[in-house]
């Protein structure tokens, strides 16, 4: 801090009468630190407020946006763990994350090794590589729809290659809903995450490479013996940001193509937090599976830290 | 490195995902100019004829025009809104050594963390109690809180890179505080003041979640991302007017990429990774 002036063998006395000492000694440079104070408020009242305030709303047991409150303590953590609509959430989520970061990463991985090698055409395909990255939300659920409902391109084609009875509803039915929702992140996920990986590559020395071709490696293997070792933290940090993505952005997805159905064979957690904050009005019970579900991001970022920890 | 033989497979990988981007893409914009017919007998045909026909149903239907005023008016009211509060923040951060400066940055960047979506109840629940439920302003003022870590973030680093004589060389000849804001700082990180609105731009544009919970389904008032999945219908899409308004939702973004190409590839790329 600027204002204390410590005198030696002093040290443990706080300084009270900050600015009056060397006001005019001082170049102004200080005089601003207050600018930060509307950005930090803004921030705080909300950002920080309203995620306290699930915690706060978990623990009450709340009907209804004009019911009578009533404090639930540990009551609605035991309600929704002992939900099966719960547990197919749970399920779903595991099996969402479980195919989709582990595709999504690797398969953007190579795309991004070669983009960054330039082989020809490079420039068109980082140039449709952002496409994902610049369209919102309801536009690639509006690509989807458009795609894989009854009257859609899939079934289109599947009819036109006389395959007719293999069409399905596949956005309605109870075993492909989840798998759609799951495509989605992977079609929308690699792109971009590609684009990352390809510029980040991008600044790996070309030696490195050629001396690993040299000494008789594949791409392959420079792939992944050479540079991924050196840029394993970024992966670490793209994986996180994918994983936080894919862990609470899946409600918009879910909300916009199946409504969780049929039955919950494609409700994720993020979507339980919707689902029953705004249409089955169970207030407490959505922001536990909220307070839950921050809980799990917690620990997946932390496991994922731990895995991608740079080796060396 | 030279790409040998051996690199074809990666090549029709590479090209067929490509593809899978791109695909899309002609299939909404040919629909665009179709029938429901004519799409369902030839989904990738070229259209027959270009009439406007399906834009001025979407228009219509789902009150798309007032739709994009409304989706423009947030957006740059809230871009606005950001610039100055982060600006004077990250001039604050970037010019202060103490310790408390140092906090208040950490706090900042403890928002990459934070994902936006957790906290949308209460957010809805602050907006009801400020009575401002059911409005844009309340997403002016809310959107610029979420992109505040991000902005500040990127516009101390470009500020760090200033060199602290122009500061001193400005106050020789008497400047204020606000005239060096003004005068030095913003002009000179020109490069990090566009990162920012390029990144928050897009951001902002395609916000749907917040915008139909909070400003809600009134056509008067809602944004194009949440008028635009009213095109569908239970009982028959018209495929031609969804793909139609869908692609009206993606111009200015596709028009701003295509002008600032490089600029957004950069942005987009230096925005991700802040962690």
């Amino acid at each position: 801090m600027t204002t204390s002036t410590p005198v030696p063998g002093d040290l443990t006395v706080p300084c009270p009468g900050p600015p009056a000492a060397p006001a005019g000694r001082r170049t102004p440079r200080q005089g601003g630190t207050v600018l930060a104070v509307p950005a930090l408020v803004w921030y705080l009242v909300f950002m920080v407020g309203p995620l306290i305030a699930v915690f706060v709303v978990a623990a009450l047991h709340w009907p209804g946006m004009l019911q009578p409150v009533s404090f639930a303590g540990f009551g609605n953590v035991r309600t929704v763990l002992d939900d099966p609509v719960f547990r197919d959430a749970v399920r779903n989520t595991a099996v969402q994350l479980a195919v989709a970061l582990p595709v999504m990463i690797g398969c953007a991985y190579m795309l991004g090794y070669y983009v960054a090698q330039k082989p020809p055409g490079h420039r068109v395909v980082r140039y449709l590589l952002f496409i994902p990255g610049l369209i919102s939300t309801p536009a690639k659920a509006m690509v989807f729809y458009a795609a894989l409902s009854p009257d859609g391109l899939a079934n289109g084609a599947l009819e036109s290659a006389g395959l007719g009875s293999l069409a399905d509803a596949w956005l309605a039915s109870p075993s492909t809903a989840l798998a759609c929702l799951i495509a989605l992140d992977i079609w929308a996920g690699i792109g971009f995450t590609a684009v990352l990986f390809a510029a980040r590559l991008g600044s790996v020395p070309d030696e490195l490479g050629e001396a690993a071709q040299l000494d008789g490696a594949g791409h392959w293997r420079t792939m992944w013996r050479v540079h991924f070792p050196v840029i394993r933290d970024y992966v670490g940090v793209v994986t996180m940001l994918q994983f936080l993505w894919t862990l609470f952005g899946s409600a918009q997805h879910v909300l916009l193509l199946t409504q969780g159905g049929p039955g919950s064979s494609s409700t994720t957690l993020s979507f339980l937090v919707y689902q029953k904050a705004f249409i089955a009005a169970d207030l407490g019970y959505s922001q536990t599976v909220g307070v839950l579900l921050f809980l799990a991001g917690l620990a997946g970022l932390l496991t994922i830290r731990r895995v991608f920890r740079q080796t060396y | 490195m030279k790409l040998s033989k051996r690199w074809l497979p990666a090549h029709v990988l590479v090209w067929s995902y490509a593809v899978l981007l791109i695909v899309p893409l002609y299939y909404f914009l040919a629909s665009a100019f179709k029938t429901n017919d004519e799409i369902f007998a030839h989904p990738f045909a070229l259209p027959t004829s270009f009439g406007f026909g399906n834009f001025r149903t979407a228009f219509d239907s789902a009150d798309l025009g007032l739709a994009v005023v409304n989706s423009a008016l947030v957006t740059v009211l809230a871009l606005v809104v950001t610039l100055a509060l982060a600006l004077p923040a990250a001039f604050a951060l970037a010019r202060s050594t103490g310790r408390l400066a140092s906090l208040v940055e950490q706090v900042f960047s403890l928002g990459f963390l934070i994902p936006t979506f957790a906290a949308l109840f209460p957010t809805f629940l602050l907006a009801a109690a400020t009575g401002l439920f059911h409005t844009r302003t309340f997403m002016v003022l809310f959107l610029p809180a979420t992109a505040m870590p991000l902005s500040v973030v990127i516009l101390v680093q470009f500020m760090r890179t200033i060199p602290r004589e122009m500061e001193e060389a400005a106050r020789m000849d008497g400047a204020s505080t606000y005239a060096v804001l003004r005068h030095v700082y913003v002009p000179m990180c020109v490069p990090g003041i566009a990162t920012v609105l390029l990144l928050n731009f897009l951001t902002f544009w395609n916000e749907y979640l917040y915008s139909l919970v909070i400003i809600g389904p009134d056509p008067a008032q809602r944004t194009v991302q949440v008028a635009l999945p009213t095109l569908r219908s239970i009982t028959g899409t018209d495929y031609g007017v969804l793909t139609a308004g869908t692609i009206l939702t993606l111009v200015p973004v596709w028009i701003v990429y295509t002008v600032l190409q490089r600029r957004m590839q950069q942005a987009l790329v230096s925005g991700a990774v802040k962690m």
